[in-house]
C-alpha cells in the first residue's frame, strides 16, 4: 500500500491489514455524494497503452463480480441517501458482462436513489455492444454509451493492440441509438506512431459521420508500466514529433468545431449541453462515491481507492478494503483543484479561483505564478475567470506544477 | 636481531599483493586459513581496485644462516599518482623489492618506481613474478630489466606468488642483499611518520619508522614539525595480527596512539622526538606533495541557489574531507562559493585517479554524495605588471587586459607500447598538442614513446584513449617538467546571454573552437526544453565561437485526468517540480548539474 504523500494526512491503520471502507469515510450525510463510479475489471484483452486494472478474465468470475457489486452497493447505502446525479461505469469493458450479468449489475446500481434527469454511462468496447446488451443498458436506466473507437485505421488499431474491426463502431451507435440511447460518446487516440494528419482527418470524418453528442480525442500518453511505453524504450515504436501532435490537435479543434462541437475540456468536445457531467464532477473536485475493484472514491476530502485485486475485493467482507487513503491538506487540495479545474477551456469562474487563492499558505505564490502566465499569454484572469489560453493549453503542466502545493 | 626494512614496488596488477600475502604465509605469520586474499589491502575500495591505497607496516620474522632476521615491510600504492605515498613508505626503508610480471615485462609504473627507489638510495632486489603461467617469459623478462633499469639480469629472482615457488629464495635475498639499517647518528628519539589512520575506538594511530634512539609506552613525544606534544598510550607492530608492545628500538617499525583526537594533529613526514629530550634536527623532511589537478566537490543534495540551503550536507561534507584529508595528507581543499553549484570544495589532487579515489572515498566513508565539476590544471598567469599568480580555476582568470601570458604545466610522459600501436599513438599525441621527444627500443615488440604534453591534454580520457589504441597492452607514467607559456585563451559559456562562470575552461587557442562546440553540444542535450528558445554561445575575448539553440518546449500537458487519476498526475507534477527545483537557475533558465559536468567529456 503506498503511503499518503507528505502533504497529506495519514489515517491511522490497524495492523498492516486494508482499511474497512466504512472506517475511513467520511460519516454518512457529512457530504452530498452526488457521483457513483463502478468499475468492471474484465476486458477480452488488454491494449498496449492501457494502465487501468483490467484483465482477460479466465477463470469465470463475472458472477462473483455481479454478486459483490451487489453486496457492496447495499453496504453503501448509508452514504449514497440523496439522489445520485451521474453514475458512471467504467472499465475495463462494462459490456463484456454476459447480458443477464449485465443486466443484473445495472438492475442494482439502478436500485440507488438517483435524480430523475442524472445522467448515467457506461463504457463500451464497440465490439460487445449488441441489441440484447443495448436494450438491458437502457431497461436500467442508462443515457449515455462511451464507446472506444480510438482510431477507424486497422495499421493503427494493431499499434495500439486494440483488436475491433473499425466498422463495429458504427454498428454499436445503430445498436444503441435503436434502443433509445441519445447521448453517445466516441474516443479516439492521435498521435499514434506512424499515423499521419491526413489519417486523422480521416478520423475526425468518419466519427462526424456518426454524429455522436460527445467526443474525446486523446493524445497517446505512454504510460509508465505498459507494453506500448516498453517498446518505445526498446527502440520498436518511435514517438511522433511534437509539432505534429500540436496540428493534429488544431486539425480536431478546427473540424470538430466546425461541426457544432465545443471544446470543454482539454481532450472533450461535446454538443452544446451534452458534456459528461460525471467528468464535471472530477474536474470540479466533487463528492463521489466508488465501487468495484481499483476505483477511486473521493467524499468531501478523503480519497481512497478500493483494493484493486480482484480476488480479494470478491473475498469481502462488504466495503472490505481501501488503498492508497489520502487526506489533502489545505494547499495539497487547492493544487489539484487548480490542476483539474484548469483543465476545462473556460477554466473556473473568479470567485472561484479567488476563495482558492485565499485558501491555504500558498496563495500569494500561487498568484505571482498566475500573473507570470498571463504575462506570458498562457493565462487569462479576468471577470470571466481564470483559464488557459489557447497557446497555453498544450504547457498546462508548466504552469499547474507549480501552482501545487510548494515543498519549500 | 638483524633487521631489514623493505618495500614492495611494482607495476598496478603485477602481484604485488598476492606476494606480501605469500611473504607472510611462508613466514608462518599467517596460516593459509587465515590468509584472506591480499590481506594488507585492509579498505574495500582497494580491493574492489585492485590498487593499495595506503601503506601498512608488518613484521615477521624468517631464519637465514642459523640466524632470525626481523623483516619489517611496507606495502607501497602501485600507482603513478600516488608517487608522494610511495615515497613516504620507501623513506623508511632501505631496500625494495621490483615485482616485474613475467607475462606482461615491464611497465611504465615499473620504470617510475624503480628510479623512485633509485633516487630514495634504496637497494632494489628485482622479483620475476607468474611464472607459473603458461606464457611467462622470465628470461625475456629478466633481459629487459638489464636493457632498461641496468640491473643484471641473472639478478633477478624467479618467483610464483600464486604456488609459492622461489619464495623462500626471495626471503633469503631479502636478508643477504638488502641493507641493514644505518647505524643512529643520535642516542635521541627521532622516529618518522609515514603514515597515520584514524580509528574510532582508538583516536589517531600513527605509523612510524625509528631512525634514531628508542620509545616506549608512557613516553611522552613532541611532533617537531607542529611543536605539539602528546603521552603515548599504545605501542603496536602487527604480525600481521596487531600486537601490543611496551618499545620500539632503533630502526624498528611500528604504530602508536597517544590520545590524539584528530588528524589534524598529526602531519605525515613530520619527526617524532621525546619531548623530556628532544633531537637537535628532524629526520630530512618529505617532498611535499604537489598537486597537478583540481576540481570542486559539492553535496549533491545542496541547494542550488546558493542560499541558506542545507547547510547540513555541506558540514557532513566538510566532516568527511577533514578526515580523508589526514588519512591522505596529499589532497588539498578550500572552501569554495559556486553561483551554480552553491557551497563545495575545491581540492587539489596527484592526479586523475587520485581524484577519483577521494571522491569514492568521501562517498562510500563519509556517506556524502558528490558532484564533481570537470577537472581543470593549475595555470600561472604572468600579468602586464610583471606579478605571477598561479590559479586552480578558470573563473579566477584575471581580465584579459592585464595579462601578458598565461603559462601551463607541461609534462613528460613515457608511454610502453607494442610496436604496432606507435603510429596511432603519435597521431594521440600530436592532436593533443604533443612535442616528440624519442622512441626506444625495450625488447622485441616493444617499445617506449617520449612525449612532451600538456598536462590539461591528458587528464581527461588520454589514458582511455591509451588503453584502447593499444588494447589494453600500453602503459603511460607522467611527471612535471615546467610550466610554459602557451596560446591560450579562456572560452566563456553563455546560456541565454548569461556568462555561466562555471562552465568556463581554458584551452589553446586552435582547439577553442572544436572543444566549445563538444561543450555546446553537450549542454544541448543536458538542458531541458524551456517554454523559450535558448540561445547557447561560446566566446573568447567577447567573439562568440560557437552556437547552438535549444529549441523551445511545445507541449507538455496531461491528456486524460479524471477522478482516479488525481493522486497519481498530481505526483507526477510534483515529481517534475521537484527535479526543476535541483537545477541552478541562470537568469530563466534551470541548468541541472549534470550539464555542469558534461564539459568533462571531449568527446573527440
Amino acid at each position: 500500500m503506498e503511503a499518503a504523500t507528505a502533504s497529506s494526512i495519514s489515517l491511522p491503520q490497524h495492523g498492516g491489514g486494508l482499511l474497512g471502507i466504512a472506517a475511513i469515510a467520511p460519516t454518512p450525510g457529512a457530504h452530498a455524494v452526488s457521483g457513483l463510479y463502478v468499475h468492471v475489471p474484465f476486458c477480452r484483452h488488454k491494449c498496449h497503452y492501457c494502465d487501468f486494472y483490467s484483465f482477460v478474465d479466465r477463470d469465470g468470475r463475472q458472477e462473483a463480480y455481479v454478486a459483490a457489486l451487489e453486496r457492496d452497493i447495499e453496504a453503501s447505502r448509508a452514504w449514497l441517501t440523496e439522489p445520485l446525479s451521474t453514475i458512471f461505469v467504467g472499465g475495463g469493458t462494462p459490456t463484456l458482462l454476459e447480458p443477464l450479468l449485465l443486466q443484473r449489475a445495472m438492475e442494482a446500481i439502478g436500485s440507488l436513489p438517483r435524480a430523475a434527469d442524472a445522467e448515467w454511462t457506461v463504457e463500451a468496447n464497440p465490439e460487445t455492444v449488441d441489441a440484447a446488451r443495448a436494450d438491458a443498458l437502457v431497461r436500467s436506466g442508462v443515457t449515455r454509451v462511451s464507446i472506444g473507437a480510438q482510431s477507424f485505421h486497422p495499421r493503427h488499431l494493431e499499434t495500439l493492440e486494440r483488436h475491433h474491426d473499425p466498422a463495429s463502431v458504427g454498428r454499436a451507435a445503430q445498436f444503441l441509438r435503436a434502443a433509445g440511447i441519445e447521448d453517445i460518446n466516441l474516443d479516439l487516440i492521435f498521435g499514434i506512431p506512424g499515423s499521419s494528419l491526413e489519417d486523422w482527418s480521416a478520423d475526425l470524418e468518419q466519427v462526424l459521420g456518426l454524429s455522436p453528442t460527445h467526443v474525446s480525442c486523446y493524445n497517446l500518453t505512454f504510460e509508465p508500466n505498459t507494453p506500448l511505453e516498453a517498446k518505445l524504450r526498446q527502440g520498436r515504436i518511435v514517438k511522433m514529433d511534437e509539432e505534429l501532435e500540436l496540428g493534429m490537435l488544431e486539425l480536431a479543434r478546427s473540424i470538430l468545431e466546425g461541426a457544432g462541437y465545443t471544446h470543454y475540456e482539454i481532450s472533450n468536445w461535446s454538443k452544446p449541453g451534452h458534456e459528461c457531467r460525471h467528468n464535471l464532477l472530477y474536474w470540479l473536485m466533487g463528492s463521489w462515491w466508488g465501487l468495484g475493484p481499483s476505483a477511486t472514491a473521493q467524499v468531501g476530502r478523503r480519497r481512497w481507492k478500493v483494493v484493486p485485486r480482484l480476488g480479494d475485493w470478491l473475498a469481502g467482507p462488504a466495503l472490505g478494503g481501501a488503498v492508497d487513503l489520502e487526506v489533502p491538506d489545505e494547499d495539497t487540495w487547492v493544487g489539484e483543484a487548480f490542476m483539474m479545474g484548469l483543465r476545462l477551456i473556460d477554466g473556473m469562474p473568479r470567485d472561484r479561483a479567488e476563495s482558492l487563492l485565499k485558501m491555504g499558505l500558498q496563495g500569494e505564490r500561487r498568484r505571482r505564478v498566475i500573473e507570470q502566465a498571463c504575462a506570458r499569454g498562457h493565462m487569462a484572469f479576468d471577470e470571466r475567470g481564470l483559464r488557459f489560453s489557447m497557446r497555453g493549453l498544450p504547457l498546462a503542466n508548466e504552469v499547474i506544477r507549480e501552482l501545487l502545493a510548494g515543498k519549500d | 636481531m638483524p633487521i631489514r626494512n623493505f618495500s614492495i614496488i611494482a607495476h598496478i596488477d603485477h602481484g604485488k599483493s598476492t606476494l606480501a600475502d605469500r611473504l607472510l604465509q611462508e613466514t608462518n605469520a599467517v596460516s593459509l586459513r587465515e590468509a584472506k586474499a591480499q590481506f594488507l589491502d585492509s579498505m574495500d575500495l582497494e580491493r574492489e581496485r585492485g590498487i593499495t591505497i595506503k601503506a601498512s607496516a608488518v613484521t615477521v620474522t624468517w631464519p637465514y644462516k642459523g640466524e632470525d632476521y626481523e623483516l619489517n615491510f611496507i606495502d607501497t600504492p602501485g600507482h603513478v599518482d600516488f608517487a608522494y605515498e610511495v615515497s613516504r613508505a620507501l623513506s623508511a626503508c632501505e631496500g625494495a623489492i621490483l615485482v616485474v610480471d613475467s607475462t606482461q615485462g615491464i611497465q611504465a609504473q615499473t620504470v617510475a618506481n624503480a628510479y623512485l627507489a633509485i633516487g630514495n638510495g634504496l637497494t632494489i632486489i628485482p622479483v620475476i613474478n607468474k611464472i607459473d603461467l603458461p606464457s611467462a617469459d622470465a628470461d625475456g623478462v629478466a633481459m629487459e630489466v638489464e636493457q632498461v633499469l641496468g640491473m643484471p639480469a641473472e639478478e633477478c629472482v624467479y618467483v610464483s606468488a600464486k604456488t609459492g615457488q622461489g619464495i623462500r629464495e626471495l626471503l633469503n635475498a631479502v636478508c643477504e642483499k638488502l641493507p641493514g639499517p644505518p647505524p643512529p647518528t643520535t642516542t635521541k628519539l627521532r622516529a618518522l611518520i609515514f603514515d597515520a589512520k584514524y580509528d574510532d575506538y582508538r583516536g589517531v594511530v600513527i605509523y612510524i619508522r625509528i631512525f634514531d634512539g628508542s620509545l616506549r609506552l608512557g613516553d611522552k613525544i613532541r611532533m617537531m614539525g607542529t611543536g605539539r606534544t602528546f603521552p603515548v598510550t599504545e605501542v603496536n607492530r602487527y604480525t600481521p595480527f596487531i600486537q601490543r608492545i611496551k618499545a620500539l628500538g632503533t630502526a624498528q617499525v611500528g604504530s602508536i596512539c597517544a590520545s590524539i583526537k584528530t588528524l589534524a594533529d598529526v602531519r605525515v613526514g613530520d619527526t617524532i622526538t621525546l619531548d623530556n629530550d628532544p633531537a637537535d634536527e628532524p629526520l630530512p623532511g618529505y617532498e611535499e606533495p604537489k598537486q597537478m589537478v583540481f576540481c570542486d566537490f559539492y553535496p549533491s543534495s545542496a541547494d542550488a541557489t546558493g542560499g541558506s540551503g542545507k547547510k547540513g550536507d555541506f558540514e557532513a561534507m566538510r566532516e568527511a574531507i577533514e578526515k580523508l584529508r589526514i588519512n591522505d595528507a596529499s589532497f588539498t581543499y578550500e572552501v569554495q562559493h559556486s553561483e551554480a553549484l552553491g557551497f563545495g570544495f575545491r581540492c587539489g589532487f596527484l592526479g586523475l585517479l587520485h581524484m577519483d579515489i577521494i571522491q569514492e572515498r568521501l562517498e562510500r566513508e563519509g556517506s556524502v554524495e558528490v558532484v564533481q565539476t570537470a577537472p581543470t590544471v593549475s595555470y600561472r598567469i604572468l600579468k602586464t605588471d610583471g606579478e605571477e599568480v598561479e590559479i586552480h580555476n578558470p573563473a579566477d582568470l584575471p581580465d584579459p587586459g592585464i595579462i601578458s601570458e598565461i603559462r601551463e604545466p607541461i609534462v613528460k610522459v613515457e608511454v610502453i607500447c607494442p610496436d604496432e600501436c606507435i603510429g596511432d599513438l603519435m597521431k594521440l599525441c600530436d592532436a593533443r598538442r604533443g612535442i616528440f621527444k624519442g622512441q626506444r627500443f625495450l625488447s622485441k615488440g616493444r617499445q617506449i614513446l617520449d612525449y612532451e604534453l600538456p598536462l590539461a591534454e591528458i587528464i581527461y580520457d588520454f589514458y582511455d584513449k591509451l588503453k584502447s589504441i593499444t588494447r589494453g597492452y600500453g602503459t603511460m607514467d607522467y611527471e612535471l617538467v615546467e610550466f610554459r607559456a602557451n596560446r591560450l585563451a579562456k572560452v566563456n559559456i553563455l546560456v541565454n546571454g548569461d556568462p555561466v562562470e562555471a562552465l568556463s575552461t581554458i584551452c589553446h587557442r586552435d582547439m577553442a573552437e572544436q572543444r566549445s562546440r563538444v561543450i555546446l553540444q553537450k549542454l544541448k542535450e543536458q538542458i531541458d526544453r524551456h517554454q523559450f528558445e535558448i540561445p547557447l554561445q561560446a566566446s573568447v575575448g567577447g567573439k562568440v565561437i560557437a552556437r547552438e539553440t535549444i529549441k523551445s518546449l511545445r507541449k507538455n500537458v496531461i491528456a486524460k485526468c479524471y477522478g482516479g487519476d488525481i493522486s497519481r498526475k498530481r505526483k507526477l507534477l510534483e515529481k517534475q517540480k521537484e527535479g526543476k527545483k535541483r537545477m541552478k537557475q541562470v537568469g530563466s533558465v534551470s541548468i541541472p548539474q549534470s550539464a555542469f559536468l558534461a564539459i568533462l567529456d571531449q568527446g573527440d
